[in-house]
């Protein structure tokens, strides 16, 4: 009877961490394959323990190279899509202009529609154009597909911002340029730092459109794919646990820093 | 000597349109250097607007804005030296005290900035506080730090924008007089605006009442509390009991009025209408000035008096008084402060009553006007709003 | 990726001080300067190929010959009549995953919302971290959790789970993999967090004293939950929904990863036709009939939820 009532109690709580089982199942068999030594080309069954991997993560032809374009595609689609991004999102937040409706749209569509729909169609007009396949195709494609992610992050922190600390800027001798550079952006980091991390993360990942805008480039995501086909190396094992990983470490950092940071001056 | 007014504030023809809309009336204004000016309105009167074309941050329709002889219409608001502390303070979330109280002294290039920020903080008695962040402190903290970010840089005028409005009323009281020290400790110009009747008359030289894009009256806050010139000022600035009464005669200066069935008697300096006989007059007195005596001694009201019959309806024991409501047949809703010194046990709601006041204290407004103008019911009024949305 | 941008802006929050004027002169031109590059990148990179994908979809010829446009719609007739199972199927698939993310979604952003304390951040960082290791990565680890003979297969076996799907048809003999399971399952699992964080967002906001209130008024937890919580969620369930049920209608990762020749879905289609067979009018009319059914079924599901303004 109380073990019911227990459960009944904490039913969400129940719930929710299944889900997050759920979630982390993949990840915790992608760490643990990771040290597999597999019999076959597939790493899909449990053979023996090895460290193999992890000693040598760039034995496998390719597997490295492709990191590093991605890395670079992510950096540059990064950087591309948070100028671009930033710069309408205060547009559309801070001034009153005409086809307000139609560039939300614009911003909007991209958003919601298939991938594969913008890939085919992006191919589409590659294809017409005569343009050679390659790293700067698939950049184009990824900071036309992050750009809007960057405008709503930005968007939403720019909107939450009160706009009597730049009227306080202007009152205190600050011109048009020192108020941006000093009050405007500073706040506004965080949504620009968010949009970018958004950013990164999309286009790091992103397999669809890029297999169609690749030619013979070879991303991380489609090595991995690749591999799907011909034999998964252990090593890419070895890079997702170990992105996981740093990602996870990156984010504990900043928030101890952060709650150091707030607790330092009480 | 020859005194140097270039902290006078003068507004020729100002007036400011949204579309069709007219936030500000052209309007006309000098606040002599030194002064503590405050404007005083509900909420959407133009106050606001008022201010925030002295500090440039809106571009007036027409006329001009000058500091002393400048013309600084044209100037934008880093140019002018004028400084704002907005409503709600806009202190830089991202920068500490210090660099917040800096800030102004930065953009004009000047280095060695430690000694005077020191100096200020300490004048704010904030110096303990100058590496906080600014959602560390206390709202009064808080405000402290938006007066000194802004006096630090000797503006020539010093604007403030519902300064205490998000403020406790204790710690707004303390405040009012603490700015009220500083003001006359550095000198400099104030131009305040506030919905807060009281908080303008305890820190101000001079008030002007706005109402709708217009000044209502301007002047000293004794001479507008006691000698208001619309039903606007003399509702907004405290409570007035407005009787309609008719011109029956004049005599030896004094204005002869009938109300109902009695007669009431105006000093013809205190009307601010024009009262001819057999026209209409609205009699005013403010409720602390009248006296209530139960109807079974009004044999011993002294001759002279105004007087009016009622029946009390409800009263209220506040401390310092008792405020009675009297309804009488000239006034529904006469208003009544007693102060508590000798209580009569028969004044309760129920009691016949004779109020009765001094013909000096009795003030005479044009009747073609709203009764209401300026009450918490009427429109325009929304204290209750504006104070939410600082929030 | 936690709320889509609204297709008409919301005014600014109330303004205390009047709004900003329009700045005259040179001034005028700063948004339409700030809009310009990026406006012109999308018009370029997304506007314009959806147009020539349209006018790939009327052309006849050969690759060796070059295309024409003669508007041929005959290709869209001939798109629908070969490939409508895979659009039924992208669409089922996509829906019945969409719905399984609400429902495991659901109790786990509630539980980060409402119920997780001082854990609140480290669930929300586990939730986002997987999103590192590459998906693809991580959808080939299902076919090792759900492998022929693993420990998952023989529990729902023992279980006689396996009995009940294999009737309905949705897995085959013992085996789980390369069926519409498998690909309903990975899915759910890869588009599980675009559900999550909008819902996280929307009842994040939810004043915690709105449930006492509840309470108080004599609501039993559950009514609380139908009357209170989940009617203020709904931003986060239209805008969960909306980016689990897009992207998913297009995906062809799973269906090719965790599939078989006979879970095929519309993107595995166009991604062949397109890649593979080189056969682009009838890869474009498909990509262009995906785009256009996706948009009306977004308009119409939008109007319904009443939540216009929200997506």
């Amino acid at each position: 009877m109380a073990l019911l009532r227990w459960t009944k109690r904490h039913l969400v709580v129940i719930a929710g961490l299944l889900t997050l089982g759920y979630l982390l199942l993949p990840n915790i068999v992608v760490t643990v394959f990771s040290f597999n030594e597999p019999k076959g080309r597939f790493n899909y069954e449990w053979q023996t323990f090895s460290t193999d991997a992890w000693t040598d993560p760039c034995g496998v032809a390719g597997l490295c190279g492709s990191l590093s374009i991605s890395l670079q595609l992510a950096a540059w689609a990064t950087l591309g899509a948070t100028v671009l991004g930033t710069m309408i999102a205060f547009a559309l937040v801070r001034y009153r202009f005409r086809a307000r409706g139609a560039v939300n749209s614009l911003i909007f569509l991209p958003m919601a529609m298939p991938e594969v729909v913008m890939a085919a169609s992006l191919l589409t007009l590659f294809l017409n154009l005569g343009a050679q396949l390659g790293f700067w195709t698939i950049l184009i494609a990824h900071i036309m597909f992050c750009l809007s992610f960057v405008v709503v992050a930005v968007k939403a922190r720019v909107m939450s911002m009160d706009p009597r600390l730049e009227e306080a800027a202007r009152d205190l001798y600050a011109g048009p340029v020192q108020t941006f550079v000093r009050v405007t952006l500073p706040i506004a980091a965080p949504g620009i730092a968010a949009g970018a991390l958004l950013a990164f993360a999309l286009s790091f990942d992103d397999f669809i459109i890029t297999n169609f805008t690749a030619g013979s480039t070879v991303t991380f995501p489609m090595f991995v794919w690749g591999s799907a086909q011909r034999g998964t190396p252990v090593q890419i094992n070895v890079i997702g646990t170990a992105m996981f990983v740093v990602a996870v470490l990156f984010v504990l950092a900043g928030m101890v820093v952060g709650g150091r940071r707030k607790r330092q001056k009480p | 000597m020859t005194k140097d007014h270039g902290g006078d504030v003068r507004l020729s023809g100002i007036s400011k349109t949204y579309g069709s809309f007219a936030a500000v009336h052209p309007l006309d204004l000098t606040v002599p250097e030194g002064s503590f000016f405050a404007l005083l309105g509900a909420s959407g009167c133009g106050k606001t607007t008022t201010l925030r074309m002295i500090a440039g941050l809106e571009e007036p329709s027409s006329g001009t804005v000058s500091l002393g002889e400048q013309d600084v219409t044209r100037l934008p608001p880093h140019k002018r030296p004028v400084n704002t502390v907005f409503q709600s303070y806009a202190l830089f979330p991202h920068l500490d005290i210090f660099e917040n109280v800096a800030f102004g002294l930065r953009r004009r290039g000047i280095r060695s900035v430690t000694k005077q920020v020191d100096e200020m903080l300490d004048l704010v008695q904030l110096g303990e506080q100058a590496r906080k962040k600014p959602h560390q402190l206390s709202g009064g903290q808080q405000q402290r730090v938006a007066v000194a970010r802004a006096l630090i840089n000797r503006p020539k005028v010093l604007l403030l924008d519902e300064p205490l409005g998000a403020l406790d009323l204790k710690l707004r009281r303390q405040m009012q007089l603490e700015l009220k020290r500083i003001q006359t400790e550095v000198g400099i110009t104030f131009v305040h605006v506030t919905h807060d009747q009281e908080e303008a008359m305890t820190m101000a030289d001079t008030v002007a009442v706005m109402n709708a894009g217009r000044v209502e009256q301007l002047g000293s806050p004794t001479d507008l509390y006691e000698n208001p010139r619309t039903t606007f000022v003399a509702n907004f600035l405290g409570t007035s009991n407005l009787i309609e009464a008719e011109v029956d005669s004049k005599s030896g200066g004094a204005i002869v009025l009938k109300a109902g069935d009695g007669k009431l008697s105006l000093p013809e300096a205190r009307c601010s209408a024009p009262a001819t006989t057999g026209g209409r007059v609205l009699v005013g007195v403010r409720p602390e000035k009248i006296s209530l005596t139960h109807a079974d001694d009004a044999g011993d009201v002294p001759v002279g008096r105004n007087r009016i019959t009622g029946k009390i309806t409800a009263t209220s024991f506040i401390g310092v008084s008792t405020q009675y409501v009297v309804d009488s047949s000239v006034c529904p809703e006469f208003a009544v402060y007693v102060q508590n010194i000798d209580r009569d046990p028969r004044l309760v709601p129920g009691a016949d009553v004779v109020l009765h006041w001094s013909p000096a204290h009795t003030f005479g407004l044009d009747a073609a006007q709203s009764l209401l103008a300026g009450t918490a019911g009427s429109a325009g009024v929304e204290t209750v709003e504006e104070e939410a949305a600082v929030r | 990726m936690t709320t889509l941008t609204e297709a008409e802006a919301p005014p600014p929050p109330a303004p205390v001080t009047p709004t900003r004027k329009p700045p005259r002169g040179r001034g005028r031109l700063v948004p339409y300067w700030l809009l310009l590059p990026g406006i012109l990148w999308l018009l370029v990179f997304f506007a314009l190929p959806m147009i020539y994908q349209a006018s790939t979809s009327v052309q006849t010829g050969s690759l060796e010959e070059g295309y024409k446009v003669t508007w041929h719609f005959a290709t869209y007739w001939h798109a629908l009549s070969e490939y409508w199972p895979q659009f039924l199927r992208s669409v089922l698939y996509a829906g019945s995953a969409t719905v399984l993310c609400l429902l495991l979604g659901y109790p786990l952003a509630y539980l980060i919302a409402f119920r997780a304390g001082r854990w609140r951040n480290l669930i929300l960082i586990l939730v986002i971290a997987p999103f590192f290791t590459s998906f693809l990565i991580r959808t080939l680890a299902w076919k090792t959790i759900l492998a022929d003979g693993g420990p998952v297969v023989g529990a729902l076996n023992s279980l006689h789970v396996l009995d009940v799907t294999g009737w309905l048809g949705i897995t085959a003999g013992d085996r789980v993999l390369a069926t519409p399971l498998a690909v309903v399952c990975g899915l759910t699992y890869n588009f599980l967090p675009f559900m999550i964080l909008p819902l996280y967002t929307s009842l994040e906001r939810i004043d915690g004293r709105l449930h006492e209130a509840a309470g108080d008024l004599y609501a039993t937890p559950f009514t609380t939950f139908r009357k209170v919580t989940f009617p203020l969620s709904m931003p986060g369930v239209v805008s969960g929904t909306l980016l689990t049920f897009i992207p998913a209608s297009g995906d062809y990762v799973n269906a090719d990863l965790l599939g078989s020749a006979d879970t095929r879905m519309v993107g595995n289609v166009i991604q062949t036709q397109f890649l593979r067979i080189l056969d682009y009018p009838t890869a474009a009319a498909l990509s262009f009939l995906l785009m256009a059914a996706i948009l009306i079924m977004v308009t119409l599901y939008i109007r319904k939820s009443g939540t216009e303004d929200l997506v």
